[in-house]
């Protein structure tokens, strides 16, 4: 039977594969990628833990929040890099350090 | 009934010394000195009166409290006795013919007004000290003497040797009253009282008091016999100084730098005669051995003074020598126990030294018209350049050799009856010692021998020799007697120098009336046969030495050589002066200079140590604040400059970096959470 700690792997795994594209890849699109994998698997996390809240589903109303939210994030976050393109002329994060001191 | 002759005396001391405010006040208004003439002149009356009054009846006596010390009590007040009347008539009546003369003779000084205030101010110190009643009153006005001559010798003071004197002169009385001023210690620590009645009179503390194995007992104190001895050269000291004795004589012939009129007073009654006036009033405290040394200082002064004044040439130089010398015979008559017969030569003596000296006075104030008038440029003082003098100043002349044969002691002259009288006590007195003592009365002859002989060379060349002044302006010599207002005080004087004012008999001393009033009880004994010896003696040796002088100087047969070493001796005045100048000046100047040394480098180092030490220690702090609070501060500053040098390599701008930042934190966070609460 699938227990919640299979759940919690899975959602870890996610995680991970998420963190990992956050930190190494050379592309901004896919650093979003990343990201995405990250709420998802938060998003996963709350779903598995909704189990126990049988009145109200409280787990599984935040996670439909919390995929509109990811989903308005995501768009705003399309917009940014599309202007960071237009500027630098590139999306890699590597190549835009003006943050730099 | 008394009360008159001591408000007189009182008047006759302060009138002076009002004249002296009074000039004071005025200042240079008042430059013909009829201040001082008419005050001295009131004096001199006042005193006339006191004398009559005083002379030969009982001593009269006033004194006031002056302040307390403990429980001792110290008066101020006046003593009349014989003595002190007699000084107190003697001073004016020798002040006032100087004022007169001063009035004539130094008209046209510019510093007159200075002249008139000293000379009251010198008058009235003088007679403050004869009638001084007691140690302490006497010292002061003592030291007031010295200060009035110190200011009259450097009169001039713009001439440097003037100065010079003035300073020798008050520097060398210094000397002497630091003696005076031991030996009234002694006195007063003795006996407990300064009053000169209580000690030295017929009654007083001194006479009850005697010497007996080796203590000197007083009646309520005893202390060792030596102190008595002490006491009396302490007292000799003092007068040795003001009376210019061998060996502080030096500064009487300097003082010739003052004017004439003062080298008259000084010599006369108001400087000197307080030295032989001091030893004649404390004349108890006497012992065997002071007396011995008084006797053998006075011979000595006077010899060497008499022979000093042989061979000198300025007229004002011989005559301060005679002073010294005269003195000498003095201090002997002090040292043979006769004071009486000291202070009779005093009187005298006061009468042809002024004399003498007004007489060189007005030759030098002829010389100097003489100068004047031809534009010569010799000096006025040098006898060298007189000569003849006696046709053209004929009652100068006359009154010169008045006070020449005082000087000697001819007969029929005051000095006759002072000096021989010194004479005969002093062979009487000779009788009665043993050894070396009994050579004193003969050095004394041939002391007066020597006098006689620079007296007449002195009168011979001024007035008989053959004019030196002729060879440079021819024949035609414009010499005038002098005016009356210095030869009235002159003939005056010249008055007092012979016998009438002294006695009926002008042979023998025992008559004289002044003597008589002054004499002690016990005399030496006499010698009938010495009274007639010695007179005549001395008389014919003067006589002798005129001839011979009158030869040499007048006739110009001198037959000696000049130049030798006793020649010499007695031109440089026995190089007393080079003698002060190598033992005393130069080791002062040497301990100055080494003073000076301590000061600049010892004194002043210290001093420039101490700020030296300062600069260092501010350097020091300085330093410290630069180097160490500064550096402190800047320390900080630097580790948070650096910090945040290294700190800002953490700023890449590279987003993933501070992603991967950010989850190592959390990560390290959670590890910390799950390690620590688990």
């Amino acid at each position: 039977m699938i227990t919640l700690t299979h759940f919690l792997i899975v959602s870890a795994c996610l995680f991970s594969t998420g963190l990992y594209a956050v930190l190494a890849r050379r592309n901004a699109i896919l650093v979003l990628v990343g990201i995405e994998l990250m709420i998802n698997a938060a998003i996963l996390n709350l779903v598995a833990f909704g189990r126990y809240d049988k009145a109200l589903y409280g787990g599984q109303v935040f996670a439909l929040f919390a995929i509109v939210l990811a989903a308005a994030g995501v768009a705003v976050a399309l917009a940014i890099i599309l202007n960071v393109y237009k500027y630098y002329k590139t999306v890699d994060p590597e190549d835009i350090r003006n943050l730099k001191d | 009934m008394q009360t008159y002759p001591l408000l007189a005396a009182s008047l006759a001391i302060m009138l002076p010394f009002a004249g002296f405010l009074l000039s004071a006040i005025c200042g240079k208004r008042s430059k013909n000195g009829v201040i001082a003439i008419i005050t001295i002149s009131l004096s001199l009356l006042a005193a006339g009166y006191t004398f009559t009054q005083v002379w030969d009846n009982a001593p009269l006596h006033v004194q006031w409290h002056w302040f307390t010390i403990g429980q001792q009590a110290f008066h101020v007040g006046i003593w009349l006795d014989n003595m002190a009347v007699l000084m107190l008539l003697l001073v004016p009546l020798v002040a006032l013919p100087v004022h007169i003369y001063s009035v004539a003779y130094m008209k046209g000084d510019p510093g007159l007004h200075r002249y008139w205030m000293y000379l009251s101010l010198f008058c009235f110190a003088m007679l403050g000290l004869v009638a001084a009643d007691n140690l302490l009153l006497m010292y002061c006005c003592w030291e007031l003497v010295g200060f009035a001559s110190y200011l009259l010798i450097g009169f001039w003071f713009t001439k440097d040797a003037a100065a010079q004197a003035s300073k020798k002169a008050f520097i060398i009385n210094r000397i002497g009253d630091a003696g005076f001023l031991i030996g009234i210690a002694i006195v007063y620590s003795g006996f407990g009282t300064v009053d000169i009645q209580a000690l030295f009179g017929p009654q007083g503390l001194l006479a009850q008091s005697t010497v007996a194995g080796g203590q000197w007992l007083v009646p309520s104190i005893s202390m060792p016999a030596v102190w008595l001895t002490v006491a009396g050269l302490a007292f000799f000291l003092g007068a040795m100084a003001k009376s210019a004795q061998f060996p502080l004589h030096v500064w009487l012939p300097d003082a010739m730098e003052g004017p004439t009129s003062i080298s008259s007073l000084i010599h006369a009654a108001t400087m000197v005669a307080a030295g032989v006036f001091l030893l004649v009033r404390v004349f108890p405290v006497f012992n065997e051995t002071t007396l011995m040394v008084i006797a053998g200082v006075g011979t000595l002064t006077a010899f060497i003074a008499a022979y000093f004044a042989l061979t000198q040439c300025d007229i004002k130089r011989i005559l301060a020598f005679s002073t010294i010398s005269q003195l000498g015979f003095m201090m002997v008559g002090v040292g043979i126990g006769m004071s009486h017969v000291s202070l009779f030569h005093l009187v005298t003596h006061a009468f042809f030294k002024c004399l003498l000296f007004l007489c060189a006075g007005a030759i030098i104030h002829e010389m100097q018209h003489l100068n004047q008038k031809h534009q010569l440029t010799i000096d006025p003082q040098d006898i060298r350049n007189m000569g003849g003098l006696g046709k053209y100043m004929p009652i100068t002349c006359a009154t010169m050799l008045i006070a020449a044969l005082a000087l000697t002691g001819f007969p029929l002259t005051a000095g006759y009856l002072s000096k021989d009288a010194l004479l005969v006590h002093a062979f009487e007195w000779g009788a009665l010692q043993q050894g070396a003592a009994k050579i004193i009365p003969y050095m004394l002859v041939i002391v007066s021998v020597l006098t006689s002989f620079y007296i007449f060379r002195l009168l011979f060349k001024v007035f008989f020799a053959s004019p030196a002044y002729k060879q440079p302006i021819g024949m035609n010599v414009k010499i005038k007697e002098a005016s009356w207002w210095l030869l009235a005080p002159m003939l005056f004087l010249a008055a007092c120098s012979l016998f009438p004012f002294f006695t009926v008999n002008p042979l023998n001393d025992g008559e004289v009336w002044l003597l008589q009033g002054i004499a002690p009880l016990p005399t030496l004994p006499p010698l009938r046969l010495l009274h007639l010896a010695i007179p005549i003696l001395t008389t014919l040796t003067t006589l002798l030495v005129v001839v011979v002088t009158w030869h040499w100087y007048t006739l110009g047969k001198y037959p000696l050589k000049t130049g030798g070493f006793f020649y010499r001796l007695s031109v440089h005045q026995g190089y007393m002066d080079a003698f002060y100048h190598v033992t005393a000046v130069q080791p002062i100047l040497k301990l100055s200079r080494v003073l000076v040394w301590v000061d600049r480098q010892l004194v002043d180092g210290l001093v420039n140590g101490v700020a030296a030490l300062g600069r260092t220690t501010a350097t020091l702090a300085g330093w410290i604040d630069r180097h160490v609070v500064d550096g402190v501060v800047n320390l900080i500053g630097k580790i948070a400059w650096g910090m945040g040098n290294v700190l800002r390599r953490s700023q890449t701008g590279r987003v993933q970096y501070y992603f991967f930042v950010l989850f190592f934190i959390i990560l390290v966070v959670l590890l910390y959470h799950i390690i620590v609460q688990a």
